[in-house]
């Protein structure tokens, strides 16, 4: 109850009883002596009649205690006066302890962003991706939705509370300070209401703003702050986007990111934009464009099997009335939405904590040698304890105070460090992990540091506290000096092994990321990164339809080749290593097939001089040339890997695929492959190049493309140049996405490299605390055998045969811990080449590489204690004692 | 109880109240005189006791404990359950005249 203000009291009161009781003897000795007894006399018998005066004095005082915390404390305050007398002791202990709770926390904060964290929205839990299921090609894929299927979702929809579509796009912003281009989001109207989030200003859509005639928009608040100086007043006020009115109806949140995981986008505009887009019949109307992602928001109760089978029976009745549009999408995909943000990046970041997992109980085990020494060290100690009266319970728990002391500090020192790290950590990989920017130290990750001070004390203390638990705790008394160093020995032996066989499974999988990660930093991306540069134009929206675009382009491709040091200029979309951004199914002539069940790849839309300016070699036939338009011959040009895919083993040029890409004044039907040209990598993690297929711009003038520029000059200098020359044409029409080549590779392999470094660095933290772990063992082991060794020495051993003795012992150790190790090392790399992009190293190599590694730093550790045992002096050996 | 009791009728010091004791049991109850003081100091803990500092008549330094409210309340209870044990005792030891058997 109340102890607190007890404990303060507590010396007033022992001395209380203390004086109360000496008075008592003093009064009672008196009393004998007016009864005639000598002083001292009487002291003796009033002392006698009264027992014993310190155990009642005992007894008083622990009527005052609360006894569990009291000897907790005690045994703290033992604790700490045990490693201020031993701070070499404590410091490593500490370290080691710091390092690998640090580790951990760091790496779990990253999980728990990343993974753990539900979307910051209200029943988060009850949100769903949806998506259809795509039959066509292999295994069945989700696919994204047209605006007809997404409406029939809707219209028919028993199961959610909204359902909402969203696609990608960029609004130029103008009239508000330089022209800036925006990443938004075109969406269905109930965005907000399906996130039950409430705007800070204004409202959200309405139903009606779907319209084709509406202009509305919902700003971010960033943008709010930042090009609206956060106006109040801001709701129905016309801003200019693409250079039309757009009416602003309300603001986002602060904290409000949608999709997901893309807090870049600060613009949402309703689907009446794609009401009103295109140039023969509105996308929302189009079967065949399938770009709209969706999520909805469950109701509650509704499971999502049984959304599923509600959507799946709306998808079927579409496929069953237009075959040709439905027919391989004839069912839905739905998951939680927070699996679709988390996507692929859940294992890797699963596997890095148990790496570093690993690397925790290589440094457990550190720390259990560490404690097996000192308590061996202290065993005189804990028999005069025993012997005393103190219980092995006692001991035992004393023992597990003192290191669950030293994992608290070191649990301390780890958080500081984790902080210090975790941002270094997530600026590795932003952007290619989701949520990674978010990652910080809360109060789930404290809390998850905290139990791992609990398990580690129990993991490293386990060993001392048995081997005290079961050692005879009175012999040590006897026995004039340390004698059993032999069974510590085989325990802390024991526990190097270990070690040894947990930091080969680390670095055997460091090995095979490094390895891989190599491979994809020096293949082939099948063009030219260097002197390589891209970028983007905003377009006013007169200028998109058509093929009203295309003299703007000419004008922006001329101007660039005017430039000094431009070699050559040119546009696609989408670029390589963009990914797979258009994907259209086509028909070959040879071997025709209906709607649904026709093959697939990647397209891309180039200028004739593309692939010069890119880099991509001609292989066969011809390259487009300006008089391939929309009045000549319909061709294409396909790279190599389309041709061995869909062409396998035959001539491809001359052969006729039908890919049905319609636009204005276009000629459709069979087009004649022309050329065939080197892979050029989409993707730059996938294991073998993409097929693609090439149109000619003119044949299919889709707006927008991309610029790309090649000059024999500097790179950085071209980027303000270009700035130049686009503001000359159109002061507004904003320049965005500039970005040479060579960062788009490097961005591109940023998830690799993050998953590379981090497990190379848990794999060099595991090598240097099994290295010190060998060390703390061997070391020890010589210094308990100081007299031995100084005998045999006296008796005339060779110096260098004793140098031979503590290296055997060592490469022993080594070899059970690689022995052992190799199974894990194995069963650990088959579980790491599930991420793997690519990789052509072979298993034995790998783990033959990490064996040398391993044996390099273990001779290295060993060599220090050997080379001190070769060198005993014996006389001061033997004077040792 | 035998410390309340003695307590109740007068505040005492360590040293008199353990004479007393022995005094009003006739020395039929021989206690270690040290005993008195952890079960002083419990009954410190649970609030039925009080205790100051003042100086006896032999000019002695010494510890008075007067009872509590509480404490009191606590021997009507214990008092009262004493009697009934020692009322249940009785029955046993006169055999037949326990009241089930009447």
């Amino acid at each position: 109850m109340n102890f607190i203000p007890q404990i303060f009291q507590r010396r007033k009161i022992d001395r209380d009883v203390a004086d109360e009781i000496e008075s008592h003897i003093e009064e009672k000795a008196a009393e004998f002596v007016a009864q005639g007894m000598t002083s001292s006399a009487a002291l003796l018998a009033a002392r006698r009649e009264f027992g014993n005066v310190a155990l009642t004095a005992q007894q008083s005082r622990e009527v005052w205690r609360w006894a569990p915390l009291e000897e907790l404390l005690a045994d703290l305050r033992y604790a700490a006066r045990q490693y201020r007398r031993a701070p070499a002791f404590a410091a490593a202990a500490i370290a080691t302890l710091a390092l690998g709770i640090g580790a951990n926390t760091a790496v779990f904060s990253v999980v728990n962003a990343v993974v753990l964290r539900p979307l910051p929205f209200p029943e988060a839990d009850r949100l769903v991706s949806v998506a259809s299921l795509d039959t066509r090609g292999g295994a069945p894929h989700p696919d994204q939705l047209s605006y007809p299927e997404f409406f029939a979702l809707r219209r028919q929809n028993k199961v959610f509370e909204h359902i909402v579509c969203y696609r990608d796009t960029a609004m130029a912003l103008s009239g508000a300070g330089e022209a800036v281009n925006i990443p938004a989001q075109i969406v269905s109207w109930d965005l907000l209401e399906a996130l039950r989030v409430r705007p800070v200003a204004g409202r959200g859509f309405r139903p009606e703003e779907e319209a084709a005639s509406e202009h509305v928009v919902i700003l971010g608040y960033r943008l709010w702050q930042k090009k609206f100086a956060a106006d109040p007043n801001i709701a129905g006020r016309t801003i200019s986007l693409n250079r039309e009115p757009y009416t602003v109806v309300g603001v986002a949140p602060r904290d409000f990111a949608f999709p997901f995981d893309n807090p870049a986008v600060q613009l949402w505009t309703t689907l009446a934009i794609d009401a009103r887009s295109a140039t023969q019949q509105a996308m929302t109307d189009q079967a065949g464009s399938r770009l709209l992602e969706a999520f909805g928001r469950l109701r509650p109760g509704v499971t999502i099997q049984r959304a599923k089978s509600q959507l799946d029976s709306v998808a079927a009745e579409l496929a069953h009335q237009d075959p040709d549009s439905y027919g391989a999408v004839a069912s839905t995909w739905i998951t939680p939405a927070i699996d679709s943000v988390i996507g692929d990046t859940r294992r890797p970041v699963l596997i890095l904590l148990g790496a570093v997992g690993l690397v925790l109980l290589i440094a457990c085990a550190n720390v259990a040698n560490l404690l097996l020494a000192r308590t061996a060290e202290r065993e005189r100690e804990f028999a005069v304890r025993a012997s005393i009266g103190a219980g092995r319970a006692r001991i035992v728990r004393q023992l597990f105070t003192e290191s669950f002391s030293l994992a608290i500090a070191g649990s301390c020192a780890g958080v500081l460090l984790a902080i210090a790290c975790v941002h270094a950590v997530a600026r590795l990989a932003a952007g290619s992990i989701p949520r990674l920017e978010q990652a910080s130290v809360d109060a789930p990750v404290l809390a998850f540091s905290i139990a791992l001070a609990f398990l580690t004390t129990v993991l490293f203390s386990l060993a001392p506290a048995m081997r005290l638990a079961r050692i005879e705790l009175i012999s040590p008394l006897k026995e004039a000096a340390r004698g059993n160093a032999a069974t510590g020995g085989r325990f802390c032996g024991a526990l190097v092994v270990v070690q040894i066989a947990l930091g080969l499974v680390l670095l055997s999988g460091a090995g095979l990321l490094a390895s891989s990660f190599t491979h994809l930093l020096h293949r082939d991306v099948g063009f030219r990164t260097d002197g390589l540069l891209t970028f983007s134009v905003g377009m006013p929206t007169e200028l998109t339809r058509g093929t009203a675009h295309l003299p703007f382009e000419s004008r922006v491709l001329d101007r660039l080749r005017a430039l000094p040091g431009v070699t050559s200029a040119a546009a696609a979309v989408p670029m390589p290593l963009a990914g797979h951004q258009i994907m259209m199914s086509f028909n070959i002539e040879e071997r025709p097939s209906g709607p649904s069940n026709r093959p697939i790849s990647d397209m891309a839309l180039v200028t004739p001089e593309y692939f010069l300016t890119v880099g991509i070699p001609l292989q066969e036939g011809r390259l487009f040339t300006e008089r391939d338009d929309g009045k000549s011959e319909p061709v294409l040009v396909v790279n190599r890997a389309f041709a061995d895919k869909f062409f396998p083993g035959e001539r491809v040029l001359g052969k006729r695929i039908d890919p049905g890409g319609t636009a204005d004044d276009v000629r459709t039907g069979m087009r004649e492959i022309v050329g065939v040209v080197g892979n050029a990598r989409q993707d730059a993690l996938g294991a073998a190049p993409d097929a693609i297929y090439y149109y000619a711009e003119k044949q299919l003038p889709w707006c927008c493309l991309q610029y790309a520029v090649r000059t024999s000059g500097s790179v950085p200098a071209l980027q303000s140049s270009i700035h130049a020359v686009v503001a000359q044409i159109d002061p507004d029409a904003p320049v965005y996405k500039m970005h040479p080549m060579e960062e788009m590779l490097s961005q591109a392999l940023s998830a690799p490299r993050f998953q590379t470094l981090l497990l190379g660095a848990f794999a060099a933290i595991a090598l240097l605390l099994t290295a010190v772990g060998l060390y703390g063992v061997l070391a020890y082991a010589v210094l308990s055998r100081t007299r031995e060794i100084g005998i045999r020495i006296a008796l005339g051993a060779n110096p260098s045969a004793v140098l031979r003795m503590v290296l055997r012992r060592a490469g022993i150790l080594v070899v059970s811990g690689i022995a052992i190790g190799a199974t894990g090392a194995a069963a650990g790399n088959r579980l790491i080449r599930t991420i793997v992009y690519a990789d052509d190293m072979p298993q034995s190599l790998l783990l033959f590489t990490a064996c040398v590694v391993l044996v390099i730093a273990a001779t290295a550790a060993a060599l220090i204690p050997a080379r001190r045992a070769a060198s005993v002096d014996p006389i001061r050996a033997l004077r040792n004692d | 109880m035998m410390v309340l009791r003695t307590l109740q009728r007068s505040p005492l010091h360590g040293y008199a109240l353990a004479q007393q004791i022995k005094r009003s049991s006739k020395d039929l109850l021989q206690i270690e005189e040290g005993s008195l003081y952890p079960a002083l100091q419990r009954m410190l803990k649970d609030g039925w006791l009080k205790a100051h500092w003042d100086v006896s008549p032999t000019g002695r330094r010494i510890r008075v404990y007067r009872i509590t409210a509480a404490g009191a309340r606590h021997l009507d209870k214990e008092v009262s359950s004493f009697e009934r044990m020692l009322e249940g005792v009785r029955f046993v030891l006169d055999g037949n005249q326990s009241p089930e058997r009447v």
